[in-house]
């Protein structure tokens, strides 16, 4: 044994945990066809969401960082999803699939569906082995209950969320008996903390960004990716070098361009997010030694466009306000309104 | 901002614009509050939406001169000026006519041998126009300038033309005058002597004198005329269409046979709704311009601001300005 082995890696300070799904991959699942058809893409045939790779690589770079993969895709898709994140020049430490034959074969369709009962002992299980000071950034889409979990999640973690709160999401998500006591085993685990610093919605369906206020400022719904990376940014996980680079990879591979770009930053600015410092601090980089950008476009023109974005909205925007998630509320309001009719009759 | 319906409609036609044509970009200058709170409700994309903050606003009320001095931060003054300073390529405004009128003629520039910028209104006609079958004609002026010159009457023609031909993808549009009687000399001095000029001028498809019959017939593609005949005949059809529905509301509740007779011809009324809804077009064009500028209607809902934004964005990729100054006589 080689003495670099022997020396343990630093313990990660910050875990990020991405879905897989409409949130790193565009996918169209649905309807049957769709669905097929992504269950038999290649590797190669796969596209990730523009900037996602390149967000994922920026914040790997740091080196005490995990990454963790959370996907509903089932466990026989494995191969092909490790290959095309290799493809992307992304690092994973975990990477959990659904495993759907299973459910199938035990008769547990809710389960092939159901997110909550899925993806929250998967959380708290790997929370339970991270390190107790590790802050986490969680990564999700609009298309299903990604906000509504990962907010969950928190919250549990933070102890803002009781058990009887927790049962009765249970029943009202269709959580299996064997899940609901895998999430309470694993949540009773942990040390009371609370990691979690960022939910990011990717808005792959465009849903009005204001369906999520409900979840307070914590969960921010995007349009792309340089904006997770911009919030990032603020937030200290990057540095302005860093979100230069995802920006240029934006332009060069996926169409952005100066007016989609600083449109995505004003978007930001008007809905509260302070990034003023942030916009400072990109300056500040686009006026170093980046000849990658002045190769693009002129750096004044970058400059003035992030400006004017700025300057055109007056004074700073209020940031927005926090507030109590009412998870309950949340689900009664995501139920099917023929469910919701008939319980209503019943009555 | 200051429309029938407010900045929320506004919002949702710039929020629908941003998720129907990709290549178009919506500045939208009002208040950023009412803005934001708008879009934060609405489905859009939000790499294709910036918003310009204005504290004031023109409200449809107001007097376009003393509103406009009163207001040099209202969103209608900003909007010209960002316009006219290149930050958008064209304005599209469902507020005040005549404040949107003025501010624009105080920011923009008219086109080398254009006098008077007139405002164009497309209406409903029965014979389809161009290569789209449009189902629409151009007027102009409809009420930018009260009594034209014949200068003037024979800029409009071109501009009309010019409009049909890039809007409606109409390669040679017939163009004609307002007249009394078809005849070249009805009609006062200033129409006989635009006719005479009209009829040598070189790429125009002049069709002579039109009557007010042909108006709703879509004789011709397009029709000139002054602002103050433009604006009483636009009024005029605009009376009629209400009045035809409120005879068909009548008839409805008056008789059971009426009502079945309309319930079987509602399919055909739904469809002739369908091809004549002015929502579609979006809005009218202010021609003369260096910079394009569409006035939608005052009650234009979100459908009607989107397409008036996409109407706005074909002038502007067409370079509808430099096709009027090839036009018009040299």
């Amino acid at each position: 044994m080689s003495l670099p082995d022997r020396i343990d890696p630093r313990p990660p300070r910050h875990i990020y945990r991405w879905d897989l799904d409409k949130t790193y991959l565009q996918t169209e699942f649905d309807t049957f066809r769709q669905l097929m058809r992504t269950a038999l893409e290649k590797a190669e045939q796969k596209v990730a969401v523009p900037g996602a790779a390149a967000l994922i690589r920026e914040l790997r770079s740091r080196g005490d960082v995990q990454l963790c993969i959370i996907s509903g895709s089932p466990r026989q898709m494995r191969s092909v999803l490790e290959q095309k994140l290799r493809l992307d020049g992304v690092q994973w430490d975990e990477l959990v699939l659904k495993d759907n034959v299973r459910n199938l074969l035990r008769g547990r369709f809710k389960a092939l569906r159901g997110q909550v009962g899925y993806k929250l002992p998967v959380l708290l299980e790997s929370r339970a082995s991270a390190p107790v000071e590790s802050d986490e950034v969680l990564f999700g889409d609009d298309a299903e209950a990604d906000a509504f979990i990962y907010s969950l999640y928190a919250d549990l973690l933070a102890g803002r969320v009781s058990e009887a709160v927790l049962h009765q999401v249970f029943r009202a998500a269709e959580v299996y008996s064997d899940d609901g006591a895998r999430i309470l085993r694993s949540w009773k685990s942990i040390a009371t903390c609370d990691p979690v610093r960022r939910i990011f919605v990717y808005l792959d369906r465009l849903t009005p960004p204001g369906r999520f206020s409900r979840y307070g400022p914590r969960v921010v719904p995007i349009f792309n990716y340089f904006q997770a990376a911009l919030v990032l940014m603020g937030d200290g996980h990057l540095a302005a070098p860093q979100v230069i680079r995802i920006a240029i990879e934006m332009v060069q591979t996926a169409g952005y361009n100066l007016l989609t770009l600083s449109n995505s930053f004003q978007d930001l600015v008007r809905r509260g997010l302070p990034l003023e410092s942030v916009a400072n601090s990109l300056i500040q980089a686009l006026e170093g030694p980046e000849a990658l950008i002045a190769a693009i476009r002129p750096v004044p023109d970058i400059v003035r466009a992030f400006t004017k974005r700025l300057a055109a909205l007056g004074s700073t925007p209020a940031p927005p306000p926090a507030v109590a998630i009412d998870y309950l509320g949340l689900l009664e309001d995501a139920r099917p309104h023929r469910l919701k009719s008939a319980d209503r009759r019943k009555d | 901002m200051g429309s029938d319906f407010g900045p929320a409609e506004l919002v949702r036609g710039a929020a629908d614009l941003s998720l129907e044509a990709p290549l178009i970009h919506a500045l939208v200058v009002g208040d950023r509050d009412a803005i934001g709170q708008a879009l934060q409700e609405t489905r859009h994309s939000g790499e294709r939406i910036s918003v310009h903050h204005t504290p004031t606003f023109v409200s449809m009320e107001e007097k376009p001169a003393d509103a406009l001095a009163a207001k040099p931060d209202s969103s209608i003054s900003v909007a010209a000026q960002l316009v006219a300073e290149g930050e958008a390529d064209a304005l599209v405004t469902a507020g005040n006519t005549g404040a949107a009128i003025l501010a624009c003629a105080r920011r923009f520039n008219l086109l080398p041998g254009v006098r008077r910028a007139p405002l164009a209104a497309v209406y409903p006609t029965h014979q389809r126009h161009g290569e789209k079958a449009d189902p629409f004609s151009l007027i102009l002026d409809v009420g930018a300038t009260v009594e034209a010159s014949a200068d003037d009457l024979v800029a409009f023609a071109v501009m009309g033309a010019a409009y049909a031909k890039v809007i409606s993808q109409n390669p040679n549009p017939s163009v004609a005058l307002l007249s009394n009687g078809t005849e070249a000399l009805k009609g006062p001095a200033r129409v006989v002597e635009a006719h005479r000029r009209l009829q040598g001028l070189p790429g125009l498809r002049f069709a002579g004198n039109v009557e007010g019959v042909d108006i709703p017939k879509g004789t011709v593609d397009v029709i000139v005329c002054d602002g103050f005949v433009g604006n009483v005949c636009l009024k005029m059809l605009e009376g009629v269409h209400e009045t035809v529905m409120e005879l068909a509301q009548y008839a409805y509740k008056s008789k059971l046979r009426w009502r079945a007779g309309l319930a079987m011809l509602s399919s055909g009324f739904r469809r002739l709704k369908e091809v004549t809804d002015w929502e579609q077009y979006g809005g009218a064009p202010v021609l003369g311009f260096d910079r394009v500028f569409i006035k939608a209607h005052g009650r234009s809902r979100a459908r009607a601001i989107a397409n008036a934004g996409k109407v706005a964005a074909k002038a502007v990729g067409a370079d509808l300005s430099r096709r009027i100054m090839e036009g018009l006589p040299k």
